[in-house]
């Protein structure tokens, strides 16, 4: 017993830590460097080549980023994908925290609402594609069975009329803000109960004590969960080749989307990791905005 | 007339929020449960419309869904990666994370840093550069390289978890464990794991729906049947057999019954699983 907290112990730890510290290191480091530190200096040193499948790199400078910045189809991919990212940072969040802040009174539905508003957010997004691919369907899907019931006629092949696909689109990801009401109602029930009593005491309404004392509480996770979303737009290559691949036009285009066709069709590799490269950049000037807004930086890192 | 102002008031947003809930729950579990009970329709009752139940249950579509894709190959594909992943993922991630919580020296900063950069890199980006890594090492169109590439895109989270984890344990324990003879490594397999179970489940489970779930490397780092994934085969449904709905509800069915089986049974280790990697970003 004596040893317990002595000095033996400490210098055995001490003597046989380097050999150890080098294997316990390296296979997480070799991972980090096959699949995140190599590719990404691929990325960057590829973007300034001309590189056609089977064929060698060959140096041209920015010419890749001239060529993106007047390519009409990147030029769209980005705007969608910028506007999913506010829609995901604005309305997606706003469902979010109005749930959280709603079944944060634990009334007898709030776990299954929980867990029921969570099954789109576990499942793969694929199938959260097909679900929609099947429910928007013009001959037989659910929307148009119920639209057709109440009245409605001439409705749009939602995910291929021009009117209609982004905004189809857009909805097969934005009411699903499962994992934001979950993340926020476990900081909510960690909110000191004295201060909520305090508020009471102090007469403050349920709307009241929300919006002064539990919303700024909260804003560093809120801020977190922003960053997610914003970010998970960014991976949402799944969703829009299960519903539209782009179609029509460019309409639905977004930045994964473009990479693979860029990559994998056209198999153009320099231009395709140009538009990672710059892809990369605007998750970070998004995740820069987002920790501005919210004062979050302390807490990322 | 306040008095009566504010029952008024309050009947309204319980209203609201009745309508708001009622709302969540029909757009969350609706097409989840219309795309189950349709998998039992024949594909004439499908084709005329409607929510209401099949005539007769039958497991016709899925019968179809599994004998014309190679559902039950994808089924096997996606098992083995998610396993092997998972398993691969929470062993040897813990290592590194053990080593960032208990050794004090000069680079755990740089570790922790570096392990937490892969969160700012979207994996769509990397998807021509993995795909050439791949093909180099000889691992395109293979299993193991979606293995690895997936033990990767778990890292920043399960390190975060075990690393947080791994400090509340108390140091004392592996010194008498060393006091007792056992070496560095089996002081951390038979001592140390065991009691990080909690965390190990919850990064498991995290790693495991990541795998299941994942679509735009399955995608593009395989290309034959035999090595492609579950959320490959809706993918190839949809391109295949557009005509034949009833095995696009049944493979849509079998596709998103494991994640929510897993979801379900182990709800509370997700939800703070989620919680804990979430403020890591």
């Amino acid at each position: 017993m004596i040893h317990r907290k002595g000095t033996i112990g400490r210098c055995t730890t001490m003597n046989i830590s380097k050999k150890w510290r080098f294997i316990f290191l390296l296979p997480a480091t070799a991972l980090f460097l096959f699949v995140y530190a190599v590719p990404v200096a691929t990325l960057i040193g590829t973007s300034f080549t001309e590189w056609i499948v089977a064929s060698e790199p060959v140096f041209i400078g920015i010419d890749n980023y001239i060529e993106l910045f007047s390519d009409e189809e990147f030029l769209q991919a980005t705007w969608n994908t910028i506007i999913w990212m506010f829609l995901q940072s604005t309305i997606h969040i706003a469902i979010g925290v109005m749930l959280a802040l709603i079944l944060a009174r634990k009334k007898f539905y709030w776990k299954f609402t929980r867990t029921v508003f969570m099954l789109p957010n576990i499942i793969s997004s694929a199938a959260v594609g097909m679900l929609f691919v099947l429910l928007l369907n013009p001959s037989f899907g659910a929307v148009n069975s119920v639209l057709t019931q109440l009245g409605f006629t001439d409705l749009p092949n939602w995910f291929m009329s021009r009117e209609t696909s982004f905004i189809s689109v857009t909805m097969t990801w934005l009411p699903y803000a499962g994992i934001v009401t979950i993340l926020l109602m476990a900081e909510m029930t960690s909110l000191s109960d004295s201060i909520m009593e305090a508020a009471i005491m102090d007469g403050a309404t349920e709307m009241q004590k929300n919006i002064y004392i539990v919303l700024p509480l909260t804003k560093t996770i809120i801020g977190t969960t922003t960053i997610l979303g914003a970010t998970s737009m960014l991976q949402k290559l799944d969703l829009v080749m299960m519903t539209t691949k782009g179609a029509p036009g460019n309409m639905t285009m977004n930045l994964p989307l473009y990479v693979y066709n860029t990559a994998f069709i056209a198999n153009d590799f320099g231009l395709a990791n140009t538009s990672g490269v710059l892809m990369i950049i605007l998750g970070l000037v998004a995740v820069a905005i987002i920790n501005r807004i919210y004062k979050t930086e302390n807490h990322y890192y | 007339m306040k008095g009566k102002k504010s029952i008024i008031k309050g009947l309204i947003i319980k209203a609201l929020i009745f309508v708001f809930i009622t709302a969540i729950i029909i757009i969350s579990l609706g097409p989840l449960l219309w795309v189950f009970v349709s998998s039992f329709k024949t594909n004439r009752e499908i084709l005329s419309g409607g929510l209401g139940l099949p005539s007769v249950f039958s497991f016709k579509n899925y019968i179809d869904a599994l004998t014309i894709a190679p559902i039950p190959q994808f089924y096997f594909n996606s098992i083995i990666v998610s396993i092997v992943a998972t398993v691969g993922n929470v062993f040897l991630l813990s290592m590194a994370a053990y080593t960032i919580a208990r050794f004090d020296w000069k680079y755990n900063g740089f570790f922790t840093m570096m392990f937490s950069v892969g969160l700012l890199i979207p994996g769509a980006a990397l998807l021509q550069p993995l795909y050439q890594t791949m093909t180099t090492a000889h691992l395109n169109d293979s299993l193991t390289g979606l293995i690895i590439i997936y033990m990767a895109f778990g890292l920043p989270s399960t390190i975060y978890i075990m690393r947080s984890y791994f400090k509340t344990i108390p140091r004392e324990m592996e010194e008498s464990a060393y006091m007792d003879g056992s070496g560095f490594f089996r002081t951390f397999v038979s001592i140390i794991l065991p009691i990080a179970k909690p965390a190990l489940g919850t990064a498991a489970i995290l790693e495991f729906l990541l795998c299941w779930n994942e679509f735009q490397f399955a995608l593009s780092l395989t290309s034959s049947n035999s090595k492609r994934t579950l959320p490959i085969a809706l993918y190839y449904f949809k391109s295949q057999f557009a005509s034949n709905y009833g095995a696009m509800f049944a493979a849509t069915i079998m596709v998103v019954v494991p994640s929510i089986f897993v979801y379900i049974a182990l709800q509370e280790q997700v939800v703070s699983g989620l919680a804990a990697g979430a403020v890591k970003g």
